[in-house]
């Protein structure tokens, strides 16, 4: 166990970075080629929500469909062709509401937009 | 030529200011490093203050893991398009009121990980774009009602891992557009009546690894939109009972409090219900209806109400897929169990007080059956028919007697039998023919000699006495060794373990006539 850790790291090793974090940093396993790097971050990468516990928090992946998310159960963003509505990724947009390409959204229909 | 380069250079000044890529992003202060979209990384640079030189167009700001322990007043008025700005991970103990100013774009702001006392609610006065704020894991233990007056967007707020004693009643009173709130790891006693009132928004609600003792009967009123909620890890003497409020609730966790009861009718107006996890809570009692009418439950693991007596009313709980209900005082199980059941893949009824089992037919697609642990005598000839699916089935320590000939008759896909500590004299083998583990030890009636022919697959097997492996294993230790047996040349594998093994003292030879 090496003692000049990267900010956040409680442990770390020369060959796989982090191997525990200070309290309240997420732990993360990044992939390095075929090797894992643990790394102690203050947020998770996108595509990754922090869950945090008394014992330790970590980063945990989204649900497919999301691009980034609040919880397991709740996007905050969606990929390409999904549109978001209420924490869920949708195809499409239900009556109302009009699907926005460039914010991945289902946003309100201002008066007299085509839908 | 000299006309060329000169078009080709308006042509790559036009393309960048479309495309918000003006003169000035390819300005990048020395300590980040800038990318050509307008995104600024800052991060773990061991910065104190906020860097000067950054484009105008900056649309991300990332200066997380440094540290910055103020943010002086106007000290973002460059950046009128930026919309994130990740502060994550600094020292921050003070933000001037007028340090955001300015920001009318900002949607993401990331404060977590500082050591901020008290929500900086001056400072996020007219941040009307802002959709996401993140306060998780500083020291806040006071919320001002006006905290969030102004952030008419704030669609996800995370407040969790902080030192709050009570829900921010005041300060969420106006936040009808939020749809994501977290509090857990905080240290709330109590949750009032009308806690949420206005989040008519509200999707998802975290409350775990709190204090909560006691809940008012209406705290959840007022959050119509409600899907997840999370109350796991908190010392909650009674079953909430003001979840009633949330039709639309998907997932419910109460696990790991001190519940001991699960009332009559818990879950009648939460019709939506998915998943329930009530692990780890001293239950004693649970009301035979509370799981009625569920019809997108999945799962349902109920495990030590040890006071519980009657099996529960699963009618139109239909999408079941795996039953856990175990260390109770149920003695039978509903014949119809399978009428509502057609989905079951894994049923777990040990540690209960179970005398007989009903046809288990209707369940079609188990794969999993434990049993053990109960008071069953015997087995019939309907009670697994037709269960094609069943790979395990553990009916160990009951006491069974007597297991018709046609009990195993159909179980096609059989591979794991545990049968010991019964009352057994011997078992029909018909329709044992993938088996590859049986156990029967532990059935001291149980004398006669197994035919290894009638088990093909078997590789692991336990016996009342070591001369009943004689058939099944060489003379020293068992190997795995292919012999032709018997007449028609047909191939009969040999064990690869059965205990007692015989060795020097129980002997496969005749001794004395007889092996006792």
């Amino acid at each position: 166990v090496s003692s000049d850790c990267q900010a956040g790291c409680a442990t770390c090793s020369a060959l796989n970075g982090c191997l525990s974090c200070k309290p309240r940093f997420f732990f993360h396993l990044e992939l390095d080629g075929i090797r894992q790097r643990g790394t102690c971050l203050s947020s998770c990468p996108r595509g990754y929500f922090g869950a945090r516990s008394p014992l330790i928090s970590t980063c945990t992946k989204c649900k497919a469909d999301c691009a980034s998310c609040f919880s397991e159960n709740f996007c905050t963003r969606c990929h390409p062709g999904r549109f978001l509505l209420r924490g869920k990724c949708e195809s499409s947009c239900p009556n109302g509401l009009t699907a926005n390409t460039a914010l991945r959204e289902c946003t309100e229909c201002p008066a007299g937009c085509e839908q | 030529m000299r006309v060329d380069l000169f078009w080709m250079c308006l042509w790559c000044l036009i393309r960048h200011s479309v495309s918000g890529q003006g003169q000035s992003t390819a300005v990048c202060s020395p300590s980040c490093s800038c990318d050509e979209d307008g995104g600024a990384d800052c991060s773990g640079r061991g910065l104190t203050t906020v860097p000067t030189g950054l484009g105008t167009f900056t649309y991300y700001l990332d200066l997380s893991m440094n540290n910055i322990t103020e943010l002086p007043a106007s000290v973002f008025k460059n950046f009128p398009y930026l919309e994130e700005l990740r502060l994550a991970g600094n020292d921050l103990t003070f933000i001037h009121s007028d340090a955001l100013s300015g920001l009318h774009q900002l949607k993401v702001l990331m404060l977590q990980n500082n050591q901020l006392k008290s929500v900086p609610s001056a400072a996020l006065k007219n941040l009307q774009s802002l959709q996401s704020l993140r306060l998780d894991a500083n020291h806040i233990s006071a919320v001002p009602e006006d905290s969030f007056e102004g952030l008419q967007q704030l669609r996800h707020l995370w407040l969790d891992d902080n030192h709050l004693t009570e829900v921010p009643v005041g300060s969420l009173r106006h936040q009808e557009n939020l749809q994501a709130l977290t509090l857990a790891l905080n240290r709330i006693l109590f949750i009032p009546d009308n806690a949420f009132a206005n989040l008519t928004s509200l999707v998802v609600l975290h409350l775990h690894n709190n204090r909560i003792k006691e809940i008012g009967d209406n705290c959840f009123a007022g959050l119509v939109n409600l899907e997840t909620l999370d109350l796991n890890f908190n010392n909650l003497m009674e079953f909430p009972k003001a979840i009633q409020a949330l039709s639309k609730l998907k997932e419910l966790g109460f696990h790991s409090n001190n519940i001991a009861s699960i009332p009559e009718g818990a879950f009648h107006n939460n019709p939506l219900l998915r998943t329930i996890h009530l692990y780890d809570n001293p239950l004693s009692f649970v009301g035979a209806s509370a799981f009625q009418n569920l019809s997108d439950l999945h799962s349902l693991m109920l495990r030590g109400a040890s006071m519980m007596q009657d099996f529960p009313i699963l009618t139109w709980t239909n999408n079941l897929e795996s039953l856990t209900l175990s260390g109770t005082k149920i003695s039978s199980i509903p014949s119809d169990l399978c009428e509502d059941l057609k989905l079951l893949r894994t049923l777990d009824l040990s540690y209960n007080e179970i005398k007989e089992l009903p046809s288990f037919q209707g369940c079609s697609l188990l794969q999993e059956i434990s049993i053990q642990h109960n008071k069953i005598q015997q087995i019939d000839r309907d009670t697994f028919r037709g269960l094609f699916a069943l790979r395990l089935l553990d009916v160990s320590r009951n006491e069974i007697q007597t297991i018709h000939k046609d009990a195993f008759l159909t179980l096609t896909s059989l591979a794991n039998v545990d049968l010991s500590m019964n009352s057994l004299t011997g078992i029909p083998t018909a329709g044992l023919s993938a088996v590859s583990q049986l156990k029967l030890s532990g059935n001291p009636r149980m004398k006669n000699v197994l035919s290894a022919k009638s088990l093909p697959k078997l590789r692991s097997l336990s016996v009342p006495y070591a001369y009943q492996c004689c058939a099944f294993v060489g003379s020293e230790e068992t190997h795995m060794k292919k012999y032709t047996g018997g007449d028609d040349g047909e191939q009969i594998s040999m064990i690869l373990h059965c205990s007692p093994s015989p060795g020097a003292f129980k002997p496969c030879e005749h001794l004395l006539g007889n092996w006792m």
